[in-house]
């Protein structure tokens, strides 16, 4: 199991504080890739393409915006927003955050606060194993003959749905879609020999 | 200690505004040439601005920014198509990164996997190539679908064309011919990287590898022009 890479987005008008945490974050272990927005508009617009993980601000920033955070969290349900405390508190806008820091947290607290905030992403853990299940190998190995869903149906007992579950968890598995891939595949793994496959 | 971590910093690109210098954004991101390119403009940029360059070339700022910031990892808020001139302007794009992928980056992989093949004879590579060889076929016949049936289509669309629209072709079905030929490559790409055993030449390979991540890029931007732009654009000519 893998962890997934995290992805920060910093809005913050300090450049000293961006600076700062640029700083602590890519010189520490975690896998997290770093971007900076100017405004919760920017963010959005990011967020169109990307996905983002977690959003550090100055909780000031949110006053008065209470709409657009509830937009951005109801479209982008897994996103984590930590605030930086100042020491100027709005305890209205520290309601919409997950979790705060204060500047004078050590750089280990920083990182352990914002681990904690993107372990709130559904998708963090990726399967990047790819060994397959016996079934799975079955149907691969039938697949890679040429076989058609329903034909590997048949031939081993199972539903049509569950060859194509089958199939997916192939294809998330070793990150190859096609047949053709996947016969090449499937050859390098030895599971099949390649006399078995017609190269004409 | 920190120092040597100084250039591994990982940020977002640039979002384009019309006041940034194109000689700082290609510095930023080279493959920008490449959307110059298919363009029809010439990389001796200067100093302009691409307020500047749009101007001198005749092109909707609004359609070049938001090309530009696909390039960037920006998806356009808006379909930047306003008048026939942009949708022109966008299908000459189209057909010139086709002449890209048909005369230059294929025939570029392929010559690079038929050496490699050449190199090492085992029989996956074998393989290897008659997948790529297949693939590169597929993919010739889709841009030629593309350059010969669904161009030709919006333009008489825009035309305001009425037999055009009883016509049984439709934007709807573009957008599901419109097969995503990148994922072959990322096939091909995750098949180099992480399964198939080759011993040394690191330089063909490495060849091989950026040809194939400069194509799936290209690839990728490709079907993002299509389908945020040119398919949600024909879709509303069609309701129209």
């Amino acid at each position: 199991m893998n962890r997934h890479r995290l992805h920060i987005v910093i809005m913050v008008h300090s450049q000293i504080i961006y600076e700062g945490l640029h700083t602590v974050l890519s010189q520490s272990d975690m896998d997290c890739m770093i971007c900076k927005v100017d405004s919760l508009d920017d963010l959005e617009d990011i967020l169109h393409s990307k996905k983002i993980d977690v959003l550090i601000t100055n909780p000031l920033l949110l006053v008065n915006r209470e709409k657009e955070v509830k937009r951005i969290r109801k479209n982008h349900p897994h996103f984590s927003i930590v605030g930086i405390n100042l020491g100027i508190v709005d305890n209205h806008s520290l309601s919409l955050l997950d979790s705060s820091f204060t500047i004078f947290d050590t750089a280990e607290q920083v990182l352990s606060k914002l681990q904690k905030a993107g372990s709130n992403s559904e998708l963090k853990i990726t399967s990047n194993d790819d060994n397959l299940t016996e079934r799975e190998l079955d149907v691969l190995t039938k697949l890679v003959h040429g076989y058609s869903n329903k034909e590997i149906a048949d031939s081993l007992n199972i539903s049509i749905h569950t060859v194509v579950t089958h199939r997916k968890n192939i294809t998330t598995k070793t990150g190859i879609r096609s047949q053709s891939g996947l016969t090449i595949y499937a050859i390098s793994k030895k599971i099949i020999s390649i006399e078995d496959v017609d190269l004409h | 200690m920190y120092s040597k971590f100084k250039f591994m910093y990982h940020v977002c690109r640039t979002y384009i505004k019309p006041g940034m210098k194109l000689f700082d954004l290609i510095e930023e991101n080279p493959s920008l040439l490449l959307m110059m390119q298919h363009f029809d403009i010439d990389f001796r940029v200067g100093d302009s601005t691409i307020e500047q360059l749009c101007k001198k070339k005749g092109i909707s700022e609004k359609l070049f920014m938001s090309v530009a910031n696909l390039y960037n990892g920006f998806k356009p808020k808006e379909n930047p198509i306003n008048s026939i001139h942009d949708l022109k302007q966008i299908v000459e794009f189209l057909r010139n990164s086709h002449n890209y992928y048909r005369e230059d980056k294929y025939p570029q992989i392929s010559s690079y996997i038929k050496q490699l093949q050449k190199n090492h004879p085992e029989k996956e590579l074998k393989l290897l190539e008659k997948f790529f060889n297949e693939y590169f076929a597929e993919v010739i016949d889709h841009l030629d679908y593309e350059d010969n049936i669904a161009f030709p289509y919006f333009i008489e669309l825009i035309n305001n064309n009425e037999s055009v629209k009883k016509n049984l072709y439709s934007a709807k079905e573009y957008g599901e011919h419109h097969t995503d030929i990148e994922l072959k490559i990322k096939d091909i790409k995750n098949l180099l990287l992480k399964y198939v055993a080759i011993n040394d030449d690191l330089n063909l390979r490495r060849k091989l590898l950026f040809s194939l991540c400069e194509l799936e890029y290209d690839l990728y931007i490709h079907s993002l022009i299509e389908e945020t732009i040119l398919i949600p654009f024909g879709y509303n000519m069609e309701q129209a």
